[in-house]
């Protein structure tokens, strides 16, 4: 294993920052695209972009842990009430260096997890009762280290920056889109730069998710990576996401909003797709299994 | 003015880059002295377990008197062990009578199936992960102040920062390190 898991959370962080740069560009590139459409855009455009952008940031991440919560419908539990799971939270959190998260069961008998919370200060991992049933507690340990790993890396924050670029791109583009369609404003302008922001602006939103998408996808593998940096013992996540792999049923509350949040993604097709939320678990388990010196799985 | 203004941007970036080394020295103390108090209290937690656990194996299997004995006394000795080196070794004296015991219990059917042994039994290893986490914490936050001190730039700044090589929490039983996995 040596210190693989280290290597691997330097070129995923690295390429979160590069995606979230690739959006920001995106997002001034629309607002170029507007303004270029509408002569007036530019000036008052970019401040009401942000300012949607603050407020949307600022909703969604500060407010996450109730939010979340409320929308899983998970309920908080204290020692005496899973004294194994909340025992094995509080070994992770020691080796994580981060204070006691609260400990959340939801009551779906679909396995899953997830952790939110704007900070490691505000953090809650639940549970839900049908990961309790089939995983021990080897394979607990590592799925209570993955969450974790997304509360040390302040992955709430990275996720919410990107979900609100994302949403902010889609609003200008579409504000975009209808003043092309259905004003003449803009008749008089150089052809070409209209068609280039036209382009980009029937892009732009779809380039969003896309690359929304793939710093989820990122921050996915840093957690794996980061979760062997912390229990050392790359066999308890990997037999976990195998457990996973194996299971076909899907938790009730799905949604896009909290899609993300979970171990694994509930929205995510069979096949591999651009727009998935997360890695393939078989390519998760490859990987962990490459840690701890095994082969490929076979299948 | 405008050169001016990159002399002052310069000047600004070059503070922060030499504040953010130092304040880098100065966490990673802190952390360290954050990791060895977390060992601290769950040392002391297992310490606590043990009288409850003695007196549970006792009810069963009273003429394991002997096994009993060394946990007691190590558990004495951990508690009055201070600095780092004899906390340590105390910790690994009494993480090895503590197997003993539970490699004694494995003998009584009774003892194993009892409510109240399974649940010292889950505290109990669940401590001693903790210890073994707490221990692993504190000795990376060590390991990367003890390397910071010997680098560029952060070596300048040992001085000022008033930090020093530390010490690594060293588990002195070599069988304690080559048996990690045990399940209790």
């Amino acid at each position: 294993m040596a210190l693989e898991f280290r290597a691997q959370q330097s070129a995923n962080r690295r390429k979160t920052w590069l995606l979230l740069g690739l959006m920001f560009i995106a997002l001034i590139a629309v607002i170029w695209a507007v303004g270029t459409i509408f002569h007036f855009g530019g000036l008052w455009l970019f401040p009401m972009a942000v300012g949607i952008s603050l407020i949307g940031v600022w909703v969604s991440y500060w407010n996450s842990d109730t939010l979340v919560l409320t929308m899983t419908g998970a309920r908080l539990i204290g020692h005496d009430d899973a004294p194994q799971l909340y025992n094995l939270v509080e070994e992770v959190a020691l080796a994580a260096g981060i204070p006691m998260p609260r400990v959340a069961i939801v009551d779906d008998p679909a396995p899953n997890a997830f952790a939110t919370g704007r900070d490691p200060d505000h953090a809650v991992i639940a549970f839900t009762s049908g990961i309790l049933q089939v995983m021990d507690r080897e394979q607990l340990q590592g799925v209570a280290a993955h969450e974790l790993a997304h509360v040390a890396n302040r992955d709430t924050l990275v996720m919410a920056v990107a979900a609100t670029t994302a949403g902010l791109l889609a609003i200008v583009a579409d504000m975009g889109l209808r003043a092309t369609l259905f004003s003449r404003r803009g008749s008089d302008n150089n052809p070409v730069a209209q068609i280039l922001a036209l382009v980009a602006i029937v892009l732009a939103p779809l380039a969003a998710l896309l690359l929304r998408a793939a710093i989820s996808r990122k921050r996915e593998s840093l957690a794996d990576a980061t979760a062997v940096q912390f229990t050392r013992n790359p066999t308890g996540l990997r037999r976990a996401l195998e457990t996973l792999a194996a299971d076909t049923t899907v938790v009730r509350h799905t949604s896009n909003a909290v899609a993300h949040v979970w171990i694994e993604s509930p929205l995510d097709g069979k096949n591999k797709s651009m727009f998935d939320t997360h890695p393939p678990l078989s390519q998760r388990i490859n990987l962990l299994r490459a840690m701890e010196g095994l082969p490929p799985s076979p299948s | 003015m405008w050169f001016w203004i990159i002399v002052a941007i310069v000047i600004i970036a070059v503070i922060a880059y030499l504040a953010a080394t130092y304040n880098r020295l100065v966490k990673a103390n802190v952390a360290i002295d954050e990791g060895y108090s977390q060992i601290e209290v769950q040392l002391k937690r297992r310490a606590d377990l043990i009288p409850n656990l003695v007196s549970t194996v006792k009810g069963y299997a009273a003429h394991e008197s002997g096994t009993l004995e060394k946990v007691t006394a190590a558990r004495e000795a951990s508690q009055s062990a201070s600095g780092l080196q004899q906390v340590s070794a105390a910790d690994g004296a009494l993480t090895q009578a503590l197997r003993g015991l539970l490699a004694v219990a494995e003998a009584y059917p009774d003892l194993k199936a009892s409510a109240n042994f399974l649940s010292l039994q889950e505290e109990l290893s669940s401590t001693e992960n903790k210890i073994a986490f707490a221990r692993q914490y504190y000795n990376d936050s060590v390991r990367s102040l003890n390397t910071a001190i010997v680098t560029i730039p952060s070596k300048f700044f040992v001085g000022i920062a008033g930090v020093h090589a530390r010490e690594f929490y060293v588990v002195p039983d070599a069988a304690d390190r080559n048996a990690p996995t045990v399940q209790f």
